[in-house]
């Protein structure tokens, strides 16, 4: 209760520097940005693996995803810039057909995704965020609005943040803090929903509150590096109403070639994580660079992580650059996670979603960028600055795997 | 936790501490866009994939919080 207090303080804070922190001057001074820029921003995901939660940790998790995505950012004066970024994606997913594997002519069976209604969703969402700058560049406020729906889920999030410069530029420290609130709408098993035994979730709220603080220095003229900490306080429903669980100590029913629940995951109500993290880039030469990342979290949960990225840009022409990356990613089990079948019904909390479970991950990327700094094509008013092709292919040493190609272009106004 | 935030407070002191000052005309190769302490436009799929199916995730993302990511 006093972290989500000393959150909510905070950012009535953030956004009450925002609001007042406007000047009056009227030297001449560098535009924060100089023009309208627009990024468009488009991916295609697909992913397989065969431990999928909705049908207790077996059974197929393919999902296809397209993600296309508009962010607008707007000069409003030399010092203030609105930035709108919107966007929807439209999934078909096992996952979510299989909340009712019963509704297609086929005989229901967890490995095959169901073809009825529920098999496509759409998730939308945007948001809006106002930065304003000092004079001196040296400090920054920000605040921001996010909004966004689909189907069973609804989410509404505010958040600021303050940035201060100093040491000639070569030291900054920030403070961001965001509050989410976000609500259900209780989607179980098809299966359960009119079982006299079956007692519902009785909360659909689930509100998080965020605090982080980041430090980032200039070491050298070839490099820099940042720190970062997040604390995260979350409570409401926090597990997923409709992923089912499937006791060893009763007997298993069957209808066609697919278990029935008995019951749904259940996850206590609070949920408190911790991340720390730190980037260090270095400028070998006018060819190579060298980022790295890495991240520790640990939660209240049980939940142990590891993450660690290094991405070597290679510019290849003055237009060009390549970027091979690589990501290795391991956690440790949630208390509450048990394989298949595996759950006691005695038991306070269980789950077989394996996202919960232990396991490492790799991540191999390849990019491409193309930037035009000076902007020779024209779309409308518009000149085409830079675009970047990405593809990542994503596996767990427990099966799931995705592929992912992202694309982004960015256009400056003229 | 305690021991944790003493560490990253002696790591900021000593690299406040140790680092001689960048002037803005020095700045040639930090400012290189491939420098940028942060992730480029393109990665946020990325990164969005990763809250959703992997468990450390923050406040914003995947299954905990600004959007459903139960899929």
């Amino acid at each position: 209760m006093y972290f989500m207090k000393s959150i909510l303080g905070l950012f009535i804070f953030l956004f009450s520097v925002t609001v007042f922190a406007q000047d009056s001057t009227s030297t001449y001074k560098k535009r924060v940005l100089e023009t309208t820029e627009i990024d468009f921003l488009v991916s295609y995901y697909s992913q397989d693996g065969d431990n999928a939660a909705v049908s207790g940790g077996i059974g197929t998790e393919k999902l296809t995803d397209f993600t296309p995505t508009f962010v607008v950012a707007i000069p409003l004066n030399a010092d203030d810039v609105l930035t709108i970024d919107a966007g929807v994606s439209a999934y078909t997913s096992a996952s979510s057909s299989n909340v009712d594997p019963f509704d297609s002519n086929e005989p229901a069976d967890p490995y095959v995704a169901s073809s009825g209604a529920s098999a496509s969703d759409l998730w939308a969402g945007g948001n809006f965020n106002y930065s304003h700058s000092s004079d001196d560049r040296n400090e920054i406020v920000s605040a921001k609005i996010s909004v966004s729906s689909e189907y069973d889920y609804f989410s509404l999030g505010f958040g600021g943040s303050y940035t201060k410069l100093f040491n000639e530029k070569n030291t900054e420290v920030s403070v961001h803090a965001n509050v989410y609130l976000d609500t259900w709408k209780l989607l179980y098993p098809i299966e359960v929903r009119d079982t006299t035994s079956f007692i519902g979730l009785d909360k659909k709220n689930r509100n998080s509150y965020s605090v982080g603080f980041g430090f980032s220095q200039i070491l050298s003229k070839n490099l820099q590096g940042a720190l970062s900490v997040d604390l995260v306080q979350q409570q409401g429903l926090l597990s997923t109403p409709f992923q089912r669980i499937y006791f060893s100590d009763l007997p298993d029913r069957f209808h066609e070639n697919f278990q029935l629940a008995d019951d749904i995951e259940r996850l206590p109500e609070t949920r408190f994580k911790t991340a720390i993290g730190g980037r260090l880039n270095y400028y070998l030469n006018e060819v190579f660079v060298l980022r790295t990342y890495y991240r520790y979290y640990f939660d209240d949960w049980g939940i142990n992580s590891h993450t660690a990225s290094i991405e070597i840009p290679i510019k290849i022409t003055d237009k060009f650059t390549l970027y091979p990356s690589y990501r290795f990613y391991n956690q440790t089990a949630a208390d509450y996670f048990y394989p298949y079948n595996i759950a006691l019904s005695t038991a306070e909390f269980y789950t077989s979603d394996y996202d919960l479970s232990e396991f490492s991950a790799n991540q191999y990327g390849f990019g491409i960028n193309y930037t035009d700094i000076f902007a020779k094509l024209q779309l409308a008013k518009f000149g085409l600055k830079s675009i970047d092709l990405k593809y990542d292919y994503y596996k767990r040493d427990s099966g799931l795997n995705y592929s992912l190609i992202s694309a982004g272009f960015k256009f400056i106004g003229k | 936790m305690k021991k944790l935030l003493l560490l990253l407070t002696i790591i900021i002191l000593g690299t406040l501490n140790s680092c001689t000052v960048i002037k803005e005309y020095e700045k040639v190769n930090i400012n290189d866009p491939d420098m940028v302490l942060g992730d480029r436009p393109v990665d946020r799929f990325e990164v969005n994939a990763q809250a959703y199916r992997e468990a450390a995730s923050g406040a914003n993302g995947g299954k905990t919080g600004g959007g459903c990511g139960c899929n």
